[in-house]
């Protein structure tokens, strides 16, 4: 573990704090290796997960990589499944972005699959498996393949930032039920959540003492499900969205985090005492997605203040210089995400502009061009939006139409909103995108954006 | 054989012959009259697994009308043509796994007004969804009094597995019911048969439509002549137009002669919550 103050770069070479995950070993011909095996996780002492792993580890090891400099990773498959392994955020090829659907090879079971690749661009990226689930609610993103992936900047003077301490920490929700819920349709509800695999006052505290800033790396691993964080006694300065710094770092009360999501934000721990960082709302906490943050010579019983609100807005990380007027020759891509209803007893088919997977098309995109995806939800749920290989600027927002400067590879389209994007088709090949609410995605809610 | 004596032979015969359907008759008259009082018709209703939410309560108005059923005044028992039954069945949550239901009983009748007719009490537990089982299962029993003008057993009681499934728009419940009469002429037919059982299917989001299925065979050690037991099916649809509310109706025949022979019935459900949701909770 390392302390100290000093000034440091955002996404730098810093060593793994406490609460950090191993570090991958690494194998001679391979920089790492991710081994994708059967694991028994324990939750807390009396309560423990079946689920797939990478390297016998939830969250999977940190993986801290260079941008600009190539990598090389191997992956073996140890289940009865095919798999693969998405590298969440990266501009990569189509080839080794790890979806099938844009063709990267899968793994099949027994087999190794090598991943080199060019890392870019710098941030809190993450890495997980990219496979259907359906209803068995047990594989894919409901398991524990996720992982952290850090790529540091080719220039470390880039998104500098002062902090004395970082964690890396994985919200997760475990053993899933689909069931009816209020609106007729089916979804998931999970037993227990977690952060970093463990059950609020399970697991090591996160150690820290008076005085220091803490950098927090905080993603929302979880299948289906938005989480709100907040930490009992202190303030989040939130200065990266998805990996990407926003141009208003804002400090807040409390993080929203949809499905693979991510937030990055600053604590001054300047209030000593043992602390709960935790889900707001109770019944989730209740589940266990907390942990114990413990200042150095402090004792006693961890402190939760409970909120009576869930307070969060992207539009306030902003810029807040005028916008720039949008581009002259910028194309708008309508798309409407609507479910179609199929039995109280299954879950609803998902359609972007009426139509369902693999039928959804897009126009192909023109290498350089400027789009605007215009996101109409009339739908009764929310959905966490993931377009792969790129990133988008958050331009108009529900709460504020003339939003910029907001640079994310997820975001959340809530109910009965509608929410516009834009992106520049500057990495040609074919281009996922998707609901990353995994039974949203698995019900039809993909599409492949292709280049002429 | 003389004429005259055949003659005299075929009216003893005749005689003999009114003398045993008369019997008939009336047998099957006081039997129908013995099951009536199981098919209730104050609360018809094929119950799904699924039990109240803790802290919220669950009102439900049952509308039965008896367009076509028994006639006459049969051991001191009302007929059941033109009743029209009104109950009032109030569910309270325990747990997310229990429940306690009470019903109150009316019956409105040209020449009777409207009339209290009993009051049942019925507690019912579930297999927790914890438990990940992959069919919903309860188990109610129900306790009651009914007024012997509208029932000859007045005190009963009922144990009822409930088993149901939702698969893709399909529905389906079942409630193999078990009863024993505790005062009233049934007290010797020991443990009766009663079972229910329900198929739906999901046209849209809010409108469902489906059979209902609602039998009483007699004593469970000696199953009633299919002419004695009781036999309805009814045509159904459940309205889901919001979360808090329960619309159910249907219209249902009964073919055998011990069973009413129309019925319309209606259910209006509305839970209400006794917390205070918060956006936090």
């Amino acid at each position: 573990m390392l302390t100290r103050r000093s000034l440091l770069k955002l996404g730098s070479m810093a060593a793994a704090s406490a609460a950090l995950p191993q570090p991958a070993h690494s194998l001679a011909a391979a920089d790492y290796a991710l081994d994708l095996a059967p694991y028994t996780l324990d939750l807390a002492p009396k309560h423990s997960i079946k689920t797939i792993a990478y390297n016998q580890q939830v969250p999977g090891p940190l993986l801290r990589l260079r941008e600009g400099k190539q990598v090389t990773i191997d992956v073996t498959n140890h289940t009865e499944n095919e798999e693969v392994v998405h590298w969440h955020g990266l501009f990569l090829p189509p080839e080794v972005d790890g979806a099938m659907e844009e063709g990267t090879p899968m793994i099949s079971p027994g087999g190794t699959a090598r991943y080199t690749y060019t890392p870019s661009p710098a941030g809190f990226r993450w890495y997980h498996t990219h496979t259907f689930a359906g209803t068995d609610l047990k594989k894919a993103q409901y398991t524990g393949m996720h992982g952290f992936l850090l790529i540091d900047p080719i220039d470390p003077r880039e998104n500098s930032s002062y902090y004395d301490e970082e964690f890396f920490l994985a919200l997760h929700d475990w053993d899933g039920e689909m069931t009816g819920s209020a609106d007729g349709s089916m979804n998931p509800e999970y037993k227990f959540s977690t952060i970093n695999g463990r059950i609020l006052g399970f697991g090591d505290p996160l150690r820290v003492k008076q005085g220091q800033r803490v950098l927090m790396h905080i993603l929302n691993s979880s299948p289906t499900e938005q989480h709100w964080i907040a930490l009992a006694g202190h303030q989040f300065r939130v200065i990266a969205l998805d990996g990407n710094p926003v141009p208003n770092p804002q400090l807040v009360s409390m993080l929203r985090l949809a499905p693979a999501e991510r937030v990055c934000a600053i604590v001054e721990m300047n209030h000593p005492g043992i602390w709960i960082l935790g889900e707001v709302r109770k019944h989730i906490q209740a589940a266990g997605l907390g942990i114990v943050v413990e200042y150095a010579g402090r004792t006693g019983k961890p402190v939760w203040q409970q909120p009576e609100n869930l307070l969060w807005d992207y539009s306030q990380f902003a810029a807040t210089d005028p916008a720039s007027s949008p581009a002259r020759n910028i194309i708008d891509i309508p798309l409407v995400f609507e479910s179609k209803f199929a039995g109280h007893g299954a879950p609803d088919h998902w359609t972007i502009n009426g139509k369902s997977w693999p039928e959804t098309s897009a126009a192909p995109l023109v290498h350089g061009q400027r789009y605007r995806l215009q996101f109409k939800n009339p739908s009764s749920d929310d959905h966490p939006v993931h377009l792969h290989r790129h990133s988008f600027e958050l331009r108009c927002l529900p709460k504020n139409p003339n939003t910029h400067g907001i640079l994310k590879d997820v975001v959340l389209v809530e109910a009965k909103t509608e929410l516009h994007v834009e992106f520049t088709a500057d990495n040609p090949g074919a281009t996922l995108f998707h609901c990353h609410q995994q039974n949203h995605m698995d019900e039809g809610f993909m599409m492949l954006f292709h280049y002429v | 054989m003389p004429l005259r004596k055949q003659l005299e032979t075929v009216e003893d015969s005749m005689r003999h012959f009114s003398r045993i359907a008369r019997l008939v008759v009336l047998l099957l008259g006081l039997s129908a009259a013995h099951l009536l009082h199981a098919q209730g018709n104050y609360e018809i209703q094929v119950y799904g697994a699924d039990t109240e939410a803790p802290k919220s309560t669950m009102l439900e108005l049952h509308s039965n009308f008896t367009a076509d059923g028994q006639k006459h005044l049969i051991g001191g028992v009302y007929p059941t043509n033109h009743q029209q039954h009104e109950t009032l069945e109030i569910t309270q949550g325990i747990n997310s796994w229990s429940e306690v239901g009470f019903y109150v009983f009316t019956s409105l009748q040209d020449g009777h007004g409207w009339q209290w007719v009993g009051d049942h009490i019925r507690p019912r537990v579930r297999v927790p969804d914890s438990w990940h089982w992959p069919i919903g299962v309860s188990l109610s029993t129900e306790v009651g009094y009914q007024r012997a003008d509208y029932s000859p057993d007045t005190w009963t009681w009922e144990i009822r597995p409930i088993v149901d499934k939702s698969v893709g728009r399909w529905y389906f419940a079942v409630n193999p019911a078990l009863e024993r009469t505790l005062h009233g002429p049934d007290v010797s037919q020991g443990i009766g048969f009663s079972p229910g059982a329900k198929v739906g299917f999901d046209f849209t989001k809010a409108i469902s439509g489906g059979i209902e299925y609602y039998a009483d065979y007699g004593s469970i050690t000696h199953i009633a002549a299919l002419h004695d037991q009781q036999q309805q099916i009814f045509l159904v649809t459940d309205l889901n137009v919001s979360p808090k509310w329960e619309i159910n109706v249907g219209v249902g025949i009964g073919p055998t002669a011990a069973t009413d022979h129309w019925i319309v019935k209606g259910i209006l459900g509305r839970h209400f919550s006794w917390v205070k949701q918060s956006v936090t909770d």
